[in-house]
């Protein structure tokens, strides 16, 4: 289980984290979605000790996370938004480092490194360096690094960014098989659809705050189940219903182009963000 | 233990870079050799000049390649690569990187000094140089190495540690009881100088090279200088809220 109480981070007088209260029960997928500049990657930047906190603690599985804690770190792995890795080493090397920085037995680092390389399609590119990889290849192999210490917890920062849509459904599979097996995953990711599509539970951040956790499902039922896409003079407007009784009673007024459909998780993302933005 | 792990990442890159490793640590010392030692031939205290450049052109020749195999590289690694988060996330206790990443650097110092060992042989030269020098080589690299990683985490870019090696390593180089004795150096700055851990180590090996001595303090000095900067580097790696 993680949870953080009171989690503040601040650079110099711009607070990045706020008074972040989060639980994230074991076993559980959870996502953490909110605009460029929410606290995402500080937020995960803070659960994996690249930074410290200026205010409150990290508990995992109750026990205080800190950079002297190789005992709790044991149970984490990460995959950051950039390419963290070593550009001259070629897949095996960084597989081999991974493994003995997690104090593994070699000859299980190098079974297992088969393995997911072969399951991730990167096997035959094994001797080649990172700095010669494209870029969807070496998220894959992020992948496969930090799969390599078999964790109980995953931190993924964007882990689809600059995948193709086929390399993205296979790591959605991924990521639920391991789920499955009671891996607690938190995520966070600008795919609303990838969101929805994984996580029990979200929550919203916003200028380092935390503004709602709730179901991907309780958020689209808040906002309304049905949609109303209206195409005006002044561009796309979108209209949320709450039964679809409501929405084609609603279509049937409207002159012009009209769509009727089911409300998604990023109508919610974009509602929220526009909200902001005219606050602003 | 984590210390083999950063080792064994040292032995990887030492063994793709090989003749980059060894052609960069041969050039710049055996200029200095040629031109001082044996294009201006001088004597000093009635010896072949060359007798009290060779220990010297040893020093900081292991200086050089100790701290550079650890500042540009761990910088690269932080700043650029990313790749020092790789193991600021693991489990691999902190103080093993740094004292992986000082002994790894003294390796690779002692491996520079050695090449220049090996390259003034055929030159007769009387020098002996034997384990104490040896040892004193690697614990010159090992607190050139522990430099090194409080360098490259106080940069805040890539340009800073060049910097650094400009206006320290540069001048210590030159200064540091290597082409010419701190005596004549005058005052404070003289002792200044003669404080600092090269002076220590070309003097020690100069020493141990013209008469088998050893100056137990200059090997304390070099060990206090050691402990000072590990602990600066432990303090970073533990303690910087935003490494």
């Amino acid at each position: 289980m993680i949870e953080t109480k009171n989690l503040t981070k601040k650079f110099d007088d711009f607070t990045a984290v706020d008074s972040l209260d989060l639980r994230i029960e074991t076993g559980e997928f959870f996502g953490l979605l909110g605009p460029n500049g929410a606290g995402k990657t500080t937020t995960i930047s803070l659960l994996s000790t690249l930074l410290l906190p200026t205010e409150g603690q990290i508990l995992i599985d109750g026990q205080t996370l800190g950079r002297n804690r190789p005992d709790l770190k044991r149970k984490i792995s990460v995959i950051t938004q950039e390419y963290s890795m070593r550009q001259d080493m070629n897949m095996d090397e960084i597989m081999e480092y991974q493994g003995r920085l997690y104090f593994m037995p070699r000859k299980e680092i190098k079974v297992k490194t088969e393995e997911l390389l072969d399951f991730c399609g990167l096997l035959p590119f094994r001797k080649r360096t990172v700095r010669k990889l494209s870029g969807g290849m070496k998220r894959k192999l992020m992948v496969c690094r930090a799969l390599l210490t078999s964790p109980e917890i995953l931190l993924l920062d964007e882990p689809t960014a600059g995948m193709d849509a086929l390399s993205r459904r296979q790591m959605w599979n991924l990521l639920r098989q391991l789920n499955g097996k009671n891996l607690t995953i938190l995520l966070t990711t600008h795919y609303m659809e990838e969101a929805q599509s994984l996580c029990n539970r979200v929550a919203l951040m916003d200028h380092g705050k935390l503004e709602e956790i709730n179901t991907p499902a309780g958020l689209i039922e808040r906002l309304g189940k049905y949609t109303v896409d209206q195409e005006t003079p002044e561009g796309a407007k979108s209209h949320y219903f709450h039964s679809r009784s409501e929405a084609i009673a609603f279509l049937s007024s409207l002159d012009g182009q009209c769509t009727l459909r089911e409300t998604t998780l990023e109508d919610v993302f974009v509602e929220r963000a526009g909200r902001h933005l005219m606050q602003r | 233990m984590g210390i083999l792990t950063i080792l064994w990442e040292k032995w990887v890159e030492f063994r793709r870079d090989f003749y980059k490793i060894t052609l960069a640590a041969m050039i710049a010392p055996l200029m200095y050799l040629i031109v001082f030692g044996m294009g201006i031939q001088t004597s000093s205290h009635g010896e072949p000049y060359l007798n009290f450049l060779i220990p010297g052109v040893v020093s900081l020749t292991t200086m050089n390649g100790s701290f550079n195999a650890i500042a540009q590289n761990l910088n690269v690694q932080r700043l650029y690569e990313k790749a020092f988060d790789q193991v600021m996330i693991s489990p691999t206790p902190l103080w093993q990187f740094i004292a992986g990443q000082i002994i790894g650097g003294s390796l690779r110092g002692l491996y520079a000094g050695g090449i220049i060992l090996l390259l003034t042989m055929p030159i007769e030269t009387g020098l002996v140089f034997n384990g104490w020098s040896f040892l004193v080589m690697f614990l010159n690299g090992a607190v050139f190495s522990a430099i090194g990683v409080v360098v490259s985490f106080l940069a805040k870019n890539h340009a800073d540690v060049p910097r650094f090696s400009n206006y320290i390593i540069m001048p210590m180089a030159f200064l540091c009881n290597t082409f010419f004795s701190t005596e004549k150096i005058p005052g404070f700055l003289g002792n200044f100088v003669a404080a600092l851990p090269l002076s220590q180590t070309s003097h020690l090996i100069r020493t141990i090279a013209s008469s088998g001595a050893v100056n137990y303090i200059s090997i304390l000095i070099l060990t206090a200088y050691l402990v000072a900067f590990s602990v600066a580097a432990s303090w970073f790696i533990y303690k910087k809220k935003n490494l």
